[in-house]
């Protein structure tokens, strides 16, 4: 899939993530974390395991985490990408 | 659940929450939400433009949720509007709150902390890392509305006593010519300095953000506190990355506000390792060469004089069909 326009998903609460997705050219993934020394790899795996899963392979995907596990990961970044991808 | 304060209820119940809490509603703002609780607003918080403000938790409800979901509905609503990165202003002793929430530290200054949502700052850095060259460097602030000789004189100065000087353009969109068209007019105008750099300031120098009062006519208490911020960011944030020891400035005799810029600057950024220069404005017909002289000349359609006021380079752009449109809005021409 592509993403075709901004969007947003997730909260600012402990626990959660916010995930904002725009259109680019490249892929580039950054990622801020509360857990970034002891979490970044795994999160970062997450990411990008979600993103190959539904074929994204351009765009500017921004995350800021508040210690979300796994399962939110992917929940939140599959919602984004919906509302980034539809037409 | 987070709700659009519209109604006159629900904005005196903001005012007075605001006010049991230290602050004051201030007017204007392009979101105004809260969270109610049987009728009565707990939390509240603002937008304007990036500034999230008049941001308050009632004292019963601290400690919990509250503030995370105002300001995640602040920042989803201003990022469909298009608004990518965001700051808030509170007191250094509230500064961790905002921290947990992924806020950065910018600057800190006595009872004001600028904190910026995401790493906007670091990104900007990364920008410019393969530009930068190590050495004695410098650098200068301008808005440059437009490029003017005297611009040229300072940035000659300038650049004839560092290895690398660069040359920050306000990126703000506050002036008559638009950023884009201001950057050109430099980059032509500075073309044949080897040493020169362009760069853009993006929110971090001069701009809405740590520098409100420089767009406005007359400087207001705030202002102060605020140039002090924009001033901390630079020596703390900025010269570090492009390891620039001297920023240099033009000497302000006309505007009060840039005078007392210029005055802080001297405080502050020579304890912070970054020297200051002021260099002596170039005159012409005995009077110093300012933008806001040749916009009053472009204005009053005093063309003639205005080829010693700018180089080639600004006065080509200035009488181009694109330049015109900018100045002649009335379409005389």
């Amino acid at each position: 899939m592509k993403i075709v326009k901004k969007a947003q998903a997730g909260t600012m609460q402990s626990s959660d993530l916010m995930v904002f997705l725009e259109p680019a050219e490249t892929l580039n993934v950054t990622i801020e974390s509360t857990v970034l020394k002891q979490f970044g790899a795994l999160i970062r795996g997450k990411v990008d395991e979600v993103l190959a899963k539904h074929g994204i392979d351009a765009g500017e995907v921004r995350i800021t985490d508040r210690g979300a596990l796994d399962y939110a990961i992917e929940a939140r970044l599959e919602t984004a990408i919906m509302r980034a991808t539809e037409g | 659940m987070v709700t659009s304060l519209l109604s006159t209820d629900d904005l005196t119940q903001a005012r007075a929450l605001l006010e049991a809490t230290g602050l004051q509603f201030e007017t204007p703002y392009d979101d105004l939400v809260g969270i109610f609780e049987a009728g009565r607003l707990v939390a509240v918080g603002a937008r304007q433009g990036r500034t999230l403000k008049m941001l308050a938790v009632a004292p019963s409800h601290q400690g919990g949720t509250l503030l995370d979901e105002v300001v995640t509905e602040l920042v989803g609503r201003g990022y469909q509007e298009g608004v990518d990165s965001f700051f808030v202003f509170t007191s250094p002793a509230l500064a961790p709150n905002f921290e947990t929430l992924n806020f950065n530290l910018l600057a800190a200054s006595g009872k004001t902390a600028l904190l910026e949502y995401g790493d906007g700052l670091k990104r900007y850095l990364a920008r410019y890392t393969r530009l930068i060259r190590p050495g004695n460097n410098g650098a200068i602030v301008a808005n440059c509305n437009p490029f003017t000789l005297g611009h040229r004189y300072l940035v000659e100065q300038a650049a004839a006593a560092v290895d690398q000087l660069f040359l920050f353009v306000v990126r703000e969109e506050r002036s008559l010519f638009p950023f884009g068209t201001r950057l050109r007019m430099v980059q032509d105008g500075t073309a044949d300095l080897a040493n020169v750099t362009v760069v853009d300031t993006s929110w971090y120098a001069v701009s809405s953000i740590t520098f409100p009062t420089y767009f406005l006519k007359d400087g207001d208490p705030g202002g102060a506190i605020q140039m002090e911020l924009d001033l901390l960011l630079f020596a703390q944030r900025i010269a570090p990355h492009f390891q620039v020891r001297t920023r240099f400035v033009g000497s302000e005799p006309l505007c009060g506000t840039t005078a007392a810029y210029n005055e802080a600057m001297h405080r502050i950024l020579p304890p912070l390792g970054v020297e200051v220069r002021e260099i002596e404005r170039k005159n012409a017909d005995q009077r110093p060469i300012s933008a806001s002289r040749v916009r009053e000349m472009l204005l009053r359609g005093e063309l003639d004089g205005i080829a010693e006021l700018v180089p080639v380079s600004t006065l080509d752009f200035l009488l181009s069909s694109e330049g015109i449109k900018i100045w002649d809005k009335g379409g005389a021409r």
